[in-house]
């Protein structure tokens, strides 16, 4: 496995993590009485809403590098091979 | 040959029975009766464009709470010289009604603009006396909730305890019979189906949702976690 596909895999297993526990504490803001008995008590409104908040900029940034990571690898790959 | 015409002479006869009875119920039924329809709420005050009446979330903690107006009190106790109990009808009668635009800002994320009418709380107070050692106001809602604002916040601004919205009798989910109209604080602060309005000295007092983790102040230009 090259570097390029070990920050690939990362990236995209992070955005995964990142996307399920963003849609969890969502639904533990605005559905807290379903959530909180589900998670026995653990994930309560305002432990939601503050984890959801703090997800918003890794979550914005997972999914620029999921988007735009390998294109700009290539890009930068294919300008340094024309230079040489 | 004269029993089939017999036959068919008993059908028409139901026939036209059926039609008369049709014709007396049908004209009976109804004519001189005014059946009541859904209130029509206002989306527009004064240049302003209202939010709708349904553009709330339901997010209460025990979800809407169906409130008997014949027996409903609202009490008020607590630091006062003058305890009060007030029928529904009292508190909209017997004092002043105003009306202003304010919008409710959710931490959830969403708002709604709303035409607002009601009775001013202090006004409510001024009548119960409030003692001099009074900080804070406890509100307790039907369902258990509370929360509680500084009397100085009261006092200061015109805080209304609305029992309208855009023209229409609050619904028993947007918590009729009333509810606060907590105007540049956080939309936990606007309790619904309020029952009784304590005074109270403990200014360390924290509501349902202060108890949980949300700002006590929950004043709208800073965070709602913290203090």
């Amino acid at each position: 496995m090259t570097n390029r596909q070990l920050i690939k895999k990362i990236i995209h297993w992070l955005l995964t993590v990142v996307v399920i526990i963003y849609l969890i504490t969502g639904f533990g803001i605005t559905e807290y009485r379903i959530v909180e008995p589900l998670t026995f008590g653990l994930l309560t409104k305002n432990l939601a809403q503050r984890i959801h908040i703090n997800l918003e900029i890794p979550f914005i940034i997972l999914l620029i590098l999921h988007i735009w990571l390998l294109p700009l690898l290539k890009y930068f790959k294919s300008k340094k091979l024309g230079n040489k | 040959m004269r029993k089939a015409i017999t036959s068919r002479g008993v059908l028409l006869l139901v026939l036209f029975l059926i039609l008369v009875a049709a014709l007396i119920f049908g004209l009976d039924m109804g004519v001189d009766e005014t059946d009541g329809l859904a209130p029509v709420e206002i989306r527009e005050y004064e240049g302003v464009d209202l939010s709708s009446i349904n553009a709330f979330r339901e997010n209460s903690i025990k979800g809407p709470q169906e409130i008997d107006v014949e027996s409903y009190t609202l009490r008020i106790t607590g630091l006062v010289a003058k305890s009060k109990n007030y029928t529904y009808d009292e508190v909209m009668n017997r004092h002043q009604n105003y009306k202003k635009v304010v919008t409710l800002d959710c931490v959830e994320g969403w708002s709604a603009t709303i035409l607002w009418e009601g009775v001013l709380v202090r006004d409510l107070l001024a009548e119960a006396e409030p003692l001099a050692n009074a900080e804070v106001l406890i509100f307790h809602a039907y369902d258990g909730y509370t929360t509680s604002l500084p009397i100085d916040y009261i006092m200061e601004n015109d805080i209304l305890m609305a029992y309208k919205m855009n023209d229409v009798i609050l619904p028993p989910e947007r918590g009729f019979p009333f509810q606060l109209v907590a105007e540049s604080k956080w939309g936990y602060k606007w309790i619904k189906w309020i029952t009784e309005i304590e005074l109270s000295d403990d200014a360390n007092y924290r509501g349902y949702w202060e108890s949980r983790g949300y700002s006590n102040s929950a004043d709208l230009d800073r965070s709602f976690f913290g203090d």
